[in-house]
């Protein structure tokens, strides 16, 4: 069991390209460590790090108290879980998860007790005499997990090891993960580009941008207390809805697609820079779960027009159209999650009886004590 | 309902029957354009390989009388092949085929696996040391086994002067049996080492990355890598590599026919250049086909036994 600290860490490849720019973060014993960011933010590249596999260009890596900048991957007493598994094609999977223990001359009967139990914990008994091409693929995660944990190490670290699996398969994996993380106490870091995955894993949360640390955090308080736009799209499934919108009457008012919203001054409490922003252009962020349909004559609403509603049964997912500028950051969303480009474009998950479909005009309310503000030139969040 | 239903079960299987008629019968048609494709080159394949070794096969056992106006051959007979068992020149042939290919295989199994690994190491100018290292290979056999003769020669090759130049006299290389043998094989471990390397090096770059990091990840470094994943992984490439070169090395006949001529006395000769010397210098088709045809047929059974031991390790390359 040991701690990792990062300490200024700098990676430049010998082509000159700098994919990690000074990061700092600390990992405490036992704790599960998720690095999350958009492809090639350089997560990879910093697991690969703390693993030895990669030189650190600038800065010092702490593992326990020693400094092991300059130490081989064989002496750093980590583990590792690739993200196409790497199983030894030519063993049988006992030898699979028992080869770093046969490289350290443990006796023969110890290894085959060790193997026999990290087996059993990830119900891998009936495989052990195959070899990895005749296994599934999610019996091959598990060989990678067994791999990993039989060895005992200080340091556990995974780089999208449920990426290949189908959806089914990582949900239960996520949990199985967890819960041997949990058993061995051991210090992990774990990468994965799925924020859901990140959010229900994490103790805390890494996240990562063009080679940026940006936020670390609990997944709670990454979700309530973004430090910035991308963080804020990034986290959260769907994402934020980010509109162009004015601050008036001190600041206890916005207006958002030409309708006024009252701030409660409860707000302005919780966010007391947002004064310094009276009378000026803001970018409001609103979760999706933030907006609820209301009557036609409410006031403290905007109005919107219907594009697509999804009906997932526990609630209905409403895509629609208002009259103001929506923002989206670039890297933070997936493809797939933007369904509409167009202009003011934003998701609503309202209760499952509601009688909406596309092409309606409605209004929405939005939870104006749930706000998130941010700086429309800097992304940076206002509090 | 059931009337339906009955329709349908009836439909089924005869509109099924009917597509299938007409996908054998388009079978069929592509089948025959196929044949008319091939069937010129099947010819020319056919008169340059199946007809020689088919008539070889025939010479070899059959009565071969030689007279004023050609050969002719009388009737079946295994004579030929019990001349060459109780024949000392054949054994011997045979023996020095099979120690020349094994000696020289090995060594450059060995010596290519090595060179392949260092290459591997190199990052930059791989493309031109690869050039460099197939000069040998792309030289035809004929003109490089004339090179390795001058180095080799009496009186003024290279090696004697450097061997009396530090002291060892002044050896003679191809006058006498084991050192024309021993020169044989440099000469032909010079050529073909660095086909070995470029095959083993294409299996080399072609293993996945991620095992030998998670290998050095479990503790693996240096020898105990190359032992416990490279060489095993490398197995099927090394495999295919032996075998080619046991083809080759078995039918060898230009080199030796050049740089030695199969001398001294027979030292050198390998089967090929025995059957080559009774076919065309002593005129004895029948026992010179059977040379040819025994020593294709035992490379024939090496080759299916080796590929049968390894089979498994050619099968398990992912
Ligand atoms: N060997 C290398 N040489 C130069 N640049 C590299 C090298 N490896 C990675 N990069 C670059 O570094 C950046 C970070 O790569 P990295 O693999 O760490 O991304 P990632 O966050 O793991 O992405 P993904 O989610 O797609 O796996 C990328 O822009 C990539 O192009
Ligand atoms: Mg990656």
């Amino acid at each position: 069991m040991a701690t990792i600290n990062l300490e200024n860490i700098k990676k430049i490849y010998p082509n000159g390209y700098e994919a990690v720019h000074d990061i700092s973060l600390s990992i405490a014993e036992g704790e599960f460590m998720v690095l999350v960011g958009p492809s090639g933010c350089g997560k990879t590249t910093l697991l690969r790090m703390v693993a030895g596999l990669e030189d650190i260009s600038h800065g010092s890596l702490k593992i326990g108290e020693k400094v092991v900048n300059e130490v081989s991957p064989k002496d750093r007493d980590i583990a590792m879980v690739f993200q196409n598994y790497a199983l030894y094609p030519h063993m049988t999977v006992a030898e699979n998860i028992g080869f770093a223990l046969k490289l350290k001359k443990l006796p023969k009967e110890e290894i085959g007790n060790k193997v026999r139990a990290a087996a059993e914990l990830l119900g891998l008994t009936e495989w052990l005499d195959r070899k990895p091409r005749e296994l599934s693929g999610g019996q091959r995660q598990r060989v990678a997990m067994g791999r990993a944990i039989v060895r005992e190490p200080s340091v556990l670290l995974m780089d999208e090891p449920l990426s290949n699996l189908d959806a089914k398969l990582r949900v239960k994996m996520r949990s199985e993960v967890l819960k041997i993380q949990r058993q061995l106490g051991v210090a992990t870091m774990y990468v994965t580009h799925d924020q859901t995955e990140a959010m229900t894993m994490g103790d805390r949360v890494a996240v990562l941008n063009s080679g940026n640390l940006l936020q670390c955090d609990t997944p709670q308080n990454l979700y309530d207390y973004p430090i910035d736009q991308f963080v804020a799209s990034f986290i959260g499934s769907p994402a934020i809805n980010l509109y162009q919108a004015e601050l008036t009457q001190g600041a206890k008012g916005l207006i958002l697609a030409g309708e006024l919203i009252d701030l409660p001054d409860s707000v302005l409490v919780s966010h007391p820079i947002l004064e310094s922003y009276a009378s000026k252009q803001i970018t409001v962020g609103i979760r999706p779960e933030d907006l609820s349909l209301a009557d036609e004559l409410e006031t403290n609403a905007v109005g919107a027009v219907v594009e697509i509603v999804e009906a997932l049964g526990s609630e209905l997912i409403v895509h629609f159209t208002i009259k103001a500028n929506s923002i989206t950051v670039e890297g933070a969303i997936e493809e797939a999650e933007t369904i509409m480009e167009s202009k003011g474009a934003g998701v609503a998950r309202i209760e499952p009886r509601a009688i909406v479909k596309a092409g309606d005009n409605v209004r929405l309310k939005p939870n104006s004590t749930a706000f998130h503000f941010f700086d429309s030139v800097t992304g940076i969040a206002i509090y | 309902m059931v009337a339906t239903e009955t329709k349908v079960t009836e439909a089924t299987p005869t509109s099924k029957a009917a597509s299938k008629k007409l996908r054998d019968r388009n079978q069929i048609l592509l089948a025959r354009l196929g044949w008319r494709f091939t069937t010129p080159s099947l010819l020319v394949v056919g008169l340059v390989t199946i007809f020689p070794i088919s008539f070889s096969v025939i010479l070899s056992l059959s009565n071969v009388t030689l007279s004023g106006n050609g050969f002719s051959l009388g009737g079946f007979t295994f004579n030929n092949f019990s001349i060459l068992i109780h024949s000392s020149e054949w054994r011997y042939a045979l023996a020095f085929t099979i120690f020349y290919t094994i000696v020289s295989v090995l060594v450059e199994v060995i010596l290519g696996t090595m060179i392949a690994l260092l290459m591997e190491r190199l990052s930059g100018g791989r493309g031109p040391m690869m050039a460099l290292l197939l000069l040998p290979w792309s030289i035809i056999t004929v003109i490089s086994a004339e090179l390795w003769q001058y180095i080799f020669q009496g009186s003024y090759g290279v090696m004697q002067q450097i061997f009396s130049a530090v002291g060892l006299g002044k050896p003679v290389f191809l006058g006498s049996p084991t050192p024309a043998i021993i020169s044989m094989m440099i000469a032909d471990i010079w050529k073909t080492t660095p086909f070995v390397a470029v095959i083993v090096l294409a299996g080399l770059v072609m293993l996945p990355g991620d095992v030998f990091e998670a290998a050095a990840v479990d503790g693996c470094s240096g020898w105990v890598m190359f032992w416990k994943i490279t060489f095993p992984l490398l197995r099927p490439t090394i495999a295919i590599a032996v075998l080619f070169r046991i083809l080759q090395a078995f039918g060898i006949f230009d080199l030796p026919f050049v740089l030695t001529g199969g001398g001294p006395g027979t030292s050198t000769t390998s089967l090929a250049i025995l059957g080559y010397k009774a076919m065309f210098q002593n005129l004895q088709f029948g026992p010179g086909s059977a040379v040819a045809v025994s020593a294709t047929g035992l490379v024939l059974i090496g080759c299916l036994s080796f590929l049968k031991v390894f089979k498994s390790q050619v099968n398990s390359g992912e």
